[in-house]
């Protein structure tokens, strides 16, 4: 079955950036975009053990009569199919549930602020527990339509991390672009992130996919990010769990995020690896 | 005992859907745990006979099952072998002296199949015409335990067998399969190939063994391309 | 570490994963211990409430009290947690039906701080109702730390309703009954028995912090036959009454939302009103129980006019209070407005057959509360139960039984579904355990869908094409485009069969020519209900599932049986 990605629109300059990086990621992955233009503030998405409820600032209500014109046109322009998404079940009578088999999502840095905050340092609480519930990976724009040409995956270790890793083998497969991991050794040794390849069997694709293994060793952690290339998709996972959290990437997001402006796909630790 | 949720599926013969849903809501008892998702054997088990599922964990080292659809033509020949020069002057007695040579089956089952074999001839006759006969029993043979073969029988001399053209027929082909499936599939292949005159011009040359079954591989090939297009 | 991080998944320990009875028996204590505070909370803020303004009711300007409490609470509702008005019973209800019972966070608290502004400043509502939706709320959050499962949170969402009835009336049936009969609508004993404890739970965390003390107590009732021969004009009655304060509320909401002014205004609006009324009656305002408490004592000194007034004047300040958009719920104003019309119907009696030594008015007031909760509910045990608890009277529980039968059966025949529940069945949302729709809503047709099909194009000769059906499984065939691969129709075998015996036409035909393109075709996020209504419409047996153009598989009625089957038994069996 074709993958699906699951956009919001907001019918303004800021929201037609977010929705043209909707549609170059659809087609570099050959996934189809689901539209949905909303007419209420509000939503709930109902995942598998929450129910999130998001709350749109205003600028996602304007101008309701050009939204699907601009939006098809956008699509069309992409060549691609428009498909708009019509909440079928209602919470209330103005909270629509959105169900959440999609296999990604596009979000904004932040998606219940107004946008004239939304730049770089900050991802909102909604984006977050959308990233920390979905089965999905959530692709977050950055802030102006930016097309890459590469694939950067930061791996630090975790099972999310290595979710993000093998994400980053299926993209770069699906879109034929080199792939980067990148690694920050911390306190512990490169040797064990070796082991944990070595005990997820991924040791092939990694020889097969993976271009250059970037291994930042010493120096601030934000300061190595200008290694990163700027025409790159970042991969990563969010929220590691446990006792690796202290030398996962994870705790890292928001580092990530906040210091390079690139388009990132954030993996969740409830993302269903489907091959 | 943990498996992923692919085997889960398959073991229970549900689509995948169905049991990540069950999972969720709690009808299945199957625990989520990390990656993969725990049960407990006896209890799925039990749960599957109480809902009417069927449970079959997935097995060390599978067996290969045998598919009877597999069964070529050409390893039916060559299991049941070719004989030359069967004696005998009518439909009955050449039956009987070629059902003597059908090694794969001891006295006892050769008598019945005899039995059988004369009984579907008294329906009508198995001569399909060209000199070509098929003699096969109705219905498979009960406690049938055997993989499915066709005997190839030449004929000293041609006989007659009351076939649809009313040719006497020289050659005999005794069908035997377990299931009316392999029956039907053996011998949709043998009367393609008889249907080509080619093909009995060539029998009637009393090929041996080595060269009728490379012939029959050559149809085969013919017929596995028309069904794999 | 690995202890801490496990401490929150209960469900994956051994001793819980063989039968998690136990483990949803402790949450169900936690969740009525919890869900008993949060309505003790509101009670406590509302006596606390009442108190505060009642200095304020002697002053000429006081009817806008309730006006400027019913703005507050819409604007919290709306501007500070963002949920949608209403008392959120049905929201409970769809929630459970659909989707195990997820509830927002905010919801436990959201209705509790929104109803006490309403119901404090004298609006004519009810407490239950929000106590109800963040006792379920309060389950299912603790569900979702625990991460238990559907079935399991839907318990604890009957829990923590049960819990709340419970504590605010100090009884434990009623809460429980409740909490079955109109939250879940499915009477299992895994079910029934971790909400019972929760129902103990809340009563007991009740009793603890408020006494032990029966909500309206009462005097001693002889009844006779007679007695039990008028209840069935009560019955009657209390239908009646039922059937305007449904029809009431449905009108005011309806003329409020053809007001083009902000919500709080609206609010307002209603609130105002509503203290007009009270200014004049005030036993309209606020949830009424003192008024509850005179009349079953039987000190509600009014005439027959002032209360029939009184009664209809109820019924049109509750319709205000929740149909402009104030919060809260309808359970209290039903027992005032019960007892009133107890009242006048009493009063009638003593004016036609003055000879008659009736039984005492207070009686009366009872059974007509009984009559109008079973009546706007539709829920006769509920209202069977909560009288007899609330009153500590069970020597009445014969005519309560056969009042609380007619009323229910009487608003049934002219309201087919209950006030909580006639929002959802009209959206069609209503999926009780059990259902044929239910079993449709969680089937979708990812799960039925079957992909075995082999696809052909639509230049094809159909001398290949015979190949083709050789070895297909199925009678369908879906035709694609050669570039696109997008689907353009389908050849079903039956259709075609004519030429499949002609050998001229081998090389004479194209699939192209011979598909059927005017298909319905299903899409894979559509319902299923929706997808067999199609089916039936058409006389279809199977239809092919396409999305974006493409052809993804078929679906056929009879995987729809078999997967339905399965379904259904795993569904009501347990």
């Amino acid at each position: 079955m074709e993958a699906q990605l699951f956009h919001i629109f907001r019918n303004n300059p800021f929201g037609r950036e977010t929705l043209l990086q909707s549609i170059y990621f659809c087609k570099k992955m050959g996934a189809s975009p689901v539209v949905y233009i909303p007419k209420f503030t509000k939503f709930l998405m109902y995942f598998e053990n929450d129910v999130v409820q998001i709350d749109l600032d205003s600028s996602y209500l304007s101008s309701p009569d050009t939204a699907i014109s601009h939006a098809t046109e956008l699509l069309e322009e992409g060549g691609l199919s428009v498909r708009f998404f019509e909440p079928k079940h209602y919470t209330a009578t103005t909270l629509p549930d959105i169900h959440t088999n999609f296999d990604y999502m596009a979000c904004p840095r932040s998606i219940s602020d107004l946008s004239t905050k939304i730049g770089l340092g900050y991802i909102g609480p909604k984006v977050r527990r959308i990233v920390n519930s979905a089965r999905f990976p959530v692709l977050i724009t950055s802030p102006v339509y930016k097309e890459w040409d590469r694939i950067a995956v930061f791996f630090g270790g975790s099972a999310n991390a290595v979710n993000a890793l093998k994400l980053g083998f299926r993209i770069s497969r699906e879109t034929g672009l080199p792939l980067d991991v990148f690694t920050y050794v911390g306190k512990v040794s490169l040797e064990s992130y070796e082991q944990v390849i070595k005990d997820e069997n991924l040791k092939k694709e990694m020889d097969y996919f993976v271009n250059k293994w970037h291994i930042f060793e010493k120096g601030i952690f934000e300061e190595n990010l200008y290694e990163v290339p700027h025409t790159a998709l970042v991969i990563l996972g969010a929220y590691g769990h446990g006792l690796i959290k202290n030398f996962v990437f994870g705790s890292k997001m928001e580092k990530i995020q906040s210091t390079i402006s690139n388009n990132l796909l954030i993996v969740g630790p409830n993302y269903v690896a489907t091959s | 005992m943990k498996l992923t949720i692919h085997e889960i599926a398959q073991s229970l013969y549900l689509p995948l859907g169905t049991v990540r849903r069950w999972i969720r809501q709690g009808r299945i008892p199957i625990h989520k745990s990390g990656n993969g998702f725990v049960f407990n054997e006896a209890i799925l088990s039990k749960w599957a006979a109480a809902h009417h599922l069927t449970f079959s964990p997935p097995k060390k080292s599978p067996e290969k099952q045998q598919d009877p659809e597999l069964e070529t033509l050409s390893s039916a020949l060559k299991r049941g072998g070719v004989f030359y020069d069967i004696k005998g002057d009518d439909g009955a007695s050449t039956l009987k002296a070629a059902v003597e040579h059908i090694n794969v089956l001891d006295s006892h089952a050769k008598e019945k199949l005899y039995q059988r074999l004369l009984e579907r001839e008294n329906l009508t006759s198995t001569g399909i015409g060209k000199g070509v006969a098929i003699p096969h029993p109705h219905n498979p043979l009960p406690d049938a335990d055997f993989r499915p073969f066709i005997t190839t029988c030449f004929l000293e001399k041609p006989i007659e067998f009351a076939a649809l053209d009313n040719k006497p027929v020289f050659v005999m082909f005794i069908l035997l399969c377990p299931s009316v499936k392999s029956h039907l599939y053996l011998l949709s292949r043998l009367a393609f190939c008889i249907r080509d005159d080619s093909f009995v011009e060539f029998l009637k040359t009393f090929p041996s063994s080595d060269r009728l079954l490379l012939k029959i591989a050559d149809f085969e090939e013919q017929l596995d391309r028309a069904d794999r297009y | 570490m690995r202890i801490f991080k496990s401490w929150r998944y209960p469900a994956s320990w051994k001793f819980f994963r063989l039968d998690d009875r136990l483990l949803l028996m402790l949450m169900a204590v936690i969740v009525g211990l919890c869900s008993g505070l949060a309505a003790l909370a509101l009670n406590r803020s509302l006596i606390a409430m009442f108190n505060w303004l009642h200095k304020y009711h002697h002053i000429w300007w006081a009817f806008v009290l309730p006006g400027i409490g019913a703005a507050l609470s819409s604007l919290f509702l709306e501007k500070v947690v963002v949920e949608g008005a209403g008392h959120g019973v049905p929201e409970v209800i769809y929630s459970v039906s659909r989707y195990g019972g997820l509830l927002r966070f905010r919801s436990s608290y959201s209705r509790l701080i929104s109803s006490c502004l309403t119901i404090g400043s004298g609006g004519s509502a009810g407490p239950e109702a929000p106590v109800v939706m963040s006792g379920a709320a309060i389950g299912s959050n603790i569900a979702k730390y625990f991460s238990l499962n559907d079935r399991q949170r839907v318990t604890l969402v009957g829990c923590g309703a049960a819990g709340a009835i419970s504590s605010i009336f100090n009884a434990p049936i009623a809460g429980m009954v409740f909490s079955i009969e109109v939250i879940l609508g499915e009477w299992k004993s895994v079910n029934i028995v971790p909400i019972a404890i929760a129902a103990v739970a809340g009563t007991e965390i009740s009793r603890i912090l408020q006494g032990n003390q029966i909500v309206f107590s009462h005097l001693q009732f002889n009844i006779d036959l007679l007695d039990i021969f008028a209840c069935l004009g009560l019955a009657i009655l209390t239908a009646v009454a039922s059937i305007v304060l449904t029809r009431m509320l449905r009108s005011m909401y309806g003329i409020s939302h053809k007001i083009s002014a902000p919500i709080w205004v609206r609010a307002a609006v209603g609130g105002c009103a509503v203290g007009i009324i009270g200014l004049f009656l005030p036993v309209v305002l606020g949830e009424g129980y003192h008024a509850v408490q005179a009349m079953i004592g039987g000190t509600f000194s009014q005439g027959l006019a002032l209360v029939a007034i009184a009664t209809l004047a109820k019924v049109v300040a509750t319709a205000l209070t929740l149909g402009w958009g104030g919060s809260g719920g309808i359970f209290a104003p039903c027992l005032v407005i019960g007892s009133l019309a107890g009242l006048t119907y009493h009063h009638c009696l003593i004016l036609l057959w003055p000879s008659i030594s009736w039984v005492n008015e207070g009686c009366f007031a009872l059974l007509g509360m009984a009559g109008l909760i079973s009546g706007m509910l539709q829920a006769p045990l509920t209202g069977i139960f909560l009288i007899v608890e609330i009153t500590g009277g069970y020597e009445v529980i014969l005519p309560l039984i056969i009042v609380s039968a007619i009323s229910t059966s009487l608003c049934h025949y002219i309201e087919p579904a209950s006030f909580y529940l006639k929002e959802l069945v009209e959206r069609g949302h209503l999926l009780r355990p059990g259902t044929d729709a239910r079993v449709l809503s969680d089937l979708n047709v990812r799960e039925i869908i079957e992909e075995d099909c082999i696809t052909v194009k639509q230049n094809m000769l159909l001398r290949d094409f015979i190949n083709i059906i050789k070895i297909s499984p199925r009678n369908y065939f879906p035709v694609e485009d050669e570039k696109t691969n997008n689907f353009l129709g389908i050849i079903h075998l039956d259709d075609i069969r004519a030429y499949l015996f002609n050998p001229d036409m081998y090389d004479a035909v194209v699939l192209g020519q011979i598909m059927d393109t005017k298909v319905d075709v299903v899409h894979p996020d559509d319902d299923l209900s929706e997808v067999l209504r199609k089916m039936d419409a058409h006389q279809l047996f199977s239809m092919p599932v396409v999305s974006n153009n493409k052809f993804l598989g078929l679906i056929s009625k009879a995987t729809i049986l078999d997967q339905y089957r399965k379904e259904l038994v795993v569904q009501t069996s347990q």
